[in-house]
């Protein structure tokens, strides 16, 4: 998946120092960033996790994403990236998702791997070498699991709760969900397509996609895991993204499976309803006209009818685009 | 002399790996083939014990997906790097029989498309597995179109074209040769196969999917009639709701004249509206469905090969 510059970002994608097409697979490993207002700036980042990859002698780079549209994030921190040599900023003209951060790194990183880092101490710095290490043994992508947890009870709580629905609706075995302190091949990366909220869920699309997932417990970093409460709108966001996910997951080819088992749960329940209204109608004497319920079975009987045609429109998008693309993924190593 | 491809998809058969490929190797004497084991993510050693047979005899070939992404798409993994003008598929339990894709292949020589075998006297449990499959085959004759008496056999022989044209996903392996004749024109034959009973490792089918090829069989049947005019099919729907809405309207009409002023048939009324709006929604969704078609619509390989098709069907 090739991301057209111009179409997302225009003339006000910049990067600084003066950019150069990156030629690939020239570095080792690309630290990428994205930076938010009010969390840790790029110079927080690398005094923090810097060393533990220079220790590693690996060639590596920082790639920090201002993913905010506000040039302010950007300005503040050129100086503190000046002074160092590997250490680069992408600047988007607009507001831009995570998940388009992730493929735009692809693009823009020089190094086999890229190491994803969110802009707050979640994994002690050590945990960097550990998943890069399990990378190099050929796993395609390795995610952090902070264990044993530490900090606040509500953070683990909340974590824990999305991370088990997830797994409850896509059948995965993953940890810690919410960490996305995750190392992958960056040629790996290239081949998943990513975008809105997907980002979240990295290495559960990876592994369905046939690629070599691994769960690394690291430790969590001592100064972080400050208790984080969000708004209940992002709670019920996290909420609506792992639905989505479960259904693109199972039914992206087969949404008759879905709509039409949906469909035929609603109509058999209307169907009930009506059928025991006409057996009352015409055995017990009971008049139809002045029976709320058979406005309840029509309903449920409509709802049923309208999933089945839902499913049917999409199986027939479906039809037209399975001969495009293939369906299967080989094995990269055989 | 042209090459023939056999594919295989395996899904945990390492005890049958060995007999299969020498089956294959002893049912195939004068003819250049190929052999494609598509390892379909198993858990038990298939692929390493496949990978040795394939090291020592060039003609075997292993295809490795990435994780089990079921036998359609094991399949189309096979179908798509095989390299024969004929490709020969067939399940990987030593249920069919390699000795008969000769014949397979004679009769496909006679001018067809597709050649499926069908089994005599099959070698399975009659209450799970033989009278669910009658049932199925008489419903997939019934809604396909497609005449063949064993849908359920997978040992069948393909000329390439066929393949390089079908549209294959989803589960859809178990309707190959209705989807042959409706996306590539094919021209099909059917001839009797053996059957052995299982010898090594479990089956992997259970009653539990029906329910779904229930459902695929409702997107097949919907495919072949509307996949260019879907309009027709939700418009009909919708018509024939529409007139269930006006049957309730006349019933309103009927017990408001008949009832007290006080018991107004508010319910009837209502349910009227009810209907009415679900035949608005389907034909709403009929023209979604147009919009659709006329974004994706490509001519099939049958429409562009009418005059072809016509001059085989003689």
């Amino acid at each position: 998946m090739k991301l057209e510059r111009t179409e997302t970002f225009g003339p006000a994608l910049r990067a600084e120092p003066e950019f150069r097409e990156p030629s690939p697979e020239e570095l080792d490993v690309t630290v990428v960033v994205l930076l938010e207002t009010g969390r840790l700036d790029a110079q927080a980042i690398c005094r923090e996790y810097e060393p533990p990859l220079r220790k590693l002698g690996l060639t590596y780079e920082f790639l920090f994403v201002n993913g905010s549209g506000e040039a302010g994030l950007g300005e503040a921190m050129r100086e503190s990236i000046h002074e160092r040599g590997s250490v680069r900023l992408l600047e988007a003209g607009q507001a831009v998702g995570e998940s388009t951060v992730l493929r735009l790194s692809v693009e823009h990183s020089r190094g086999r791997i890229i190491l994803t880092l969110p802009p707050t101490l979640r994994v002690a710095p050590e945990a960097l070498p550990e998943m890069i290490r399990r990378i190099e043994e050929g796993s395609d992508v390795a995610v952090a699991r902070r264990w044993p947890r530490r900090g606040s009870w509500v953070n683990r709580v909340q974590a824990e709760v999305a991370t088990w629905l997830l797994n409850l609706l896509t059948g995965s075995r993953f940890h810690d969900m919410t960490c996305r302190v995750s190392a992958i091949r960056r040629s790996v990366l290239a081949e998943i397509p990513l975008y809105g909220s997907h980002f979240r869920f990295l290495p559960v699309i990876a592994q369905r996609e046939g690629f070599r997932v691994i769960e690394v417990p690291v430790e969590p970093h001592p100064e972080g895991g400050h208790t984080r409460v969000y708004r209940p709108g992002v709670y019920l966001g996290w909420v609506i993204d792992i639905l989505g996910i479960f259904f693109l997951l199972r039914f992206t080819y087969r949404p008759l499976r879905f709509f039409g088992s949906l469909g035929a749960l609603f109509g058999l329940m209307g169907g009930g309803i009506l059928v025991v209204l006409v057996i009352q109608r015409f055995f017990g004497g009971q008049d139809l006209a002045d029976r709320p319920m058979l406005l309840l079975g029509v309903l449920l009987v409509t709802l049923g009818i309208q999933a089945v045609a839902l499913g049917l429109i999409g199986e027939i998008v479906v039809h037209f685009q399975a001969s495009r693309g293939s369906t299967y993924r080989l094995h990269r190593s055989r | 002399m042209s090459t023939v491809s056999v594919v295989v998809p395996l899904f945990n058969e390492a005890p049958n790996v060995p007999p299969l490929i020498d089956a294959v190797r002893s049912a195939l004497p004068g003819i250049d083939w190929e052999l494609l084991l598509v390892d379909d993510g198993s858990r038990d050693g298939t692929a390493e014990l496949a990978d040795e047979y394939a090291s020592s005899d060039e003609r075997v070939q292993v295809l490795h997906l990435a994780r089990n992404f079921g036998q359609t798409a094991a399949m189309k993994a096979g179908f798509d790097h095989a390299r024969g003008d004929i490709v020969v598929s067939m399940d990987g339990d030593l249920q069919n029989d390699p000795a008969d894709i000769p014949r397979l292949i004679e009769e496909l020589r006679r001018g067809y498309d597709l050649v499926t075998g069908y089994r005599e006297n099959r070698q399975d449990k009659v209450l799970t597995r033989l009278i669910p499959s009658w049932i199925a085959n008489r419903l997939i004759r019934r809604i396909t179109g497609v005449q063949i008496r064993d849908t359920g056999c997978s040992l069948r022989a393909y000329r390439l074209q066929v393949l390089r044209s079908m549209v294959l996903y989803s589960d859809m392996h178990r309707f190959i040769p209705a989807i042959a004749v409706a996306t590539s024109g094919a021209r099909i034959s059917e001839i009797p196969v053996r059957h052995h009973p299982r010898r090594h490792g479990s089956s992997k089918y259970g009653l539990s999917r029906t329910w779904r090829v229930l459902l695929d069989l409702l997107t097949i049947a919907m495919i072949r009639s509307f996949r260019d005019r879907p309009l027709r099919m939700f418009g009909l729907a919708s018509i024939m709701i529409g007139e269930c809405g006006l049957l309730f309207v006349i019933a309103a009409s009927l017990a408001g004249s008949t009832m007290p002023a006080s018991d107004n048939p508010v319910v009837f009324t209502s349910t009227a509206v009810v209907l009415f709006g679900l035949a608005t929604y389907l034909f709403m969704l009929g023209l979604v469905g147009e919009v659709l078609v006329r974004q994706y619509w490509r001519p099939r390989e049958a429409d562009l090969h009418l005059p072809m098709a016509r001059e085989r069907s003689w």
